[in-house]
């Protein structure tokens, strides 16, 4: 039984988003063990994916026959080391694995990947400063890897350092520039860091970024509606008692309209007309949220 | 449907024309006079199948796609973007709530 099309589109859809969705990808490749050959050069491909969804998902046996077929292919492959290593994580203890990714850097220590599952090693064992001294090392020598910077920003995160992280994501957002949910993402740690002039600027270029190419009225959707409760947060927070910016940001002058605005996009989404049978889930919380001055 | 109806019209109607003009240039050869010009309603017809033809064609068009990268961005959601999957811990709870019973059991 050979992948029908569209599992084959929905595979290479994944592969293309870098979507971690190990069970759907488990369920749709794992009739590809027996056909990979018929796929050609994407058949490799479509084997990485559902070795690693298969790592995700503990079904170690299908793991290791993929590991065996990429093996047989592609004898000394570095990406085919990773693979190995990834299969090394899930069974042996961590200093064994270290040791084996430590003799694989010391053959080529540019690797990138292989450096990237070490500092993935440390962070899970708990060895946080050495994780993000061996990441900063990483980033010094490989600047534009998006990846990384979020990364770090993410360990910044877990540890309560706002600051830092802020300062990752800035590197994100130079790097990225017009994304929308590294923005959001900005934004969201500039308020918990308690900048809140800095995340309501923020807010509000995320709100432009998803929302610059549409001309109607329509209600947000996907990150707009968070964007716009960011921004009606921010407002209304600001309108209340004007905090002080860390980073001197300036506010808008016309803060009252900005926070209707954001008011009136939030209870579009959340309104009756916009679903068709019953009134949205938290509905009721929001319409009280957002009215409570 | 007023498109495909439109486009096997001028199909056909191009057709009928490049017919005539076969038919046409014989009768003028079994004739002896092998260079006559084309009699006017077979250009004619051949033009109008054009028009009715690129009508036929742009009606039956499929519906066009969004292009702009904010409807792309739209699309996608905030687990894609901050996947990170170089730096993925596959050490977690996957393997005691997906694979059950049968994780022992050799693949057939």
């Amino acid at each position: 039984m050979s992948l029908s099309h569209s599992a084959l589109e929905k595979l290479a859809t994944f592969r293309a988003n870098n979507t971690r969705a190990s069970q759907e990808t488990f369920k749709n490749a794992s009739t590809v063990l027996k056909s990979f050959k018929r796929l050609g050069d994407d058949g490799w491909a479509v084997l990485e994916q559902l070795f690693l969804a298969s790592v995700d998902v503990g079904r170690l046996d299908v793991a290791d026959e993929c590991l065996r077929q990429l093996g047989k292919q592609f004898p000394d492959s570095p990406r085919v080391d990773v693979l190995t290593g990834i299969r090394m994580e899930a069974t042996e203890s961590p200093d064994v694995v270290l040791e084996y990714y430590a003799q694989l850097l010391d053959a080529d220590s540019a690797n990138a990947a292989i450096w990237k599952r070490k500092i993935s090693v440390l962070r899970r064992t708990g060895k946080i400063e050495k994780a993000v001294e061996e990441l900063s090392q990483l980033l010094d020598t490989f600047y534009t890897d998006v990846e990384g910077w979020l990364e770090l920003a993410d360990i910044y995160t877990s540890c309560n350092q706002y600051i830092p992280a802020l300062q990752a994501l800035s590197h994100v957002l130079l790097l990225a520039a017009q994304n929308p949910f590294y923005q959001l993402q900005f934004a969201e740690t500039a308020y918990t860091a308690g900048d809140i002039p800095l995340a309501l600027k923020a807010f509000l270029v995320a709100v432009e970024m998803s929302e610059r190419d549409l001309s109607d009225k329509s209600p947000p959707v996907g990150i707009s509606v968070r964007a716009w409760l960011g921004v009606k947060l921010c407002s209304r927070r600001l309108l209340l008692n004007s905090s002080p910016s860390a980073s001197n940001t300036v506010v808008p002058k016309n803060l009252h309209l900005i926070e209707e605005l954001a008011t009136e996009r939030v209870l579009g989404v959340y309104s009756s007309k916009s679903s068709s049978t019953r009134a949205p889930e938290g509905r009721d919380v929001v319409v009280g949220w957002v009215g409570d001055r | 449907m007023l498109g495909t109806v439109l486009l096997t019209f001028a199909a056909i109607t191009v057709l009928h024309a490049a017919f005539s003009t076969y038919e046409h240039l014989s009768h003028l050869k079994a004739m002896g006079r092998p260079e006559g010009s084309l009699p006017i309603d077979i250009i004619v017809e051949a033009l109008f199948a054009l028009i009715c033809g690129t009508l036929g064609a742009s009606l039956n068009a499929p519906p066009l796609k969004e292009i702009s990268w904010a409807a792309e961005m739209r699309k996608r959601n905030i687990d894609e973007m901050d996947s990170r999957l170089g730096f993925a811990s596959f050490v977690n709870r996957g393997r005691n709530l997906f694979s059950g019973p049968s994780s022992q059991t050799k693949l057939k």
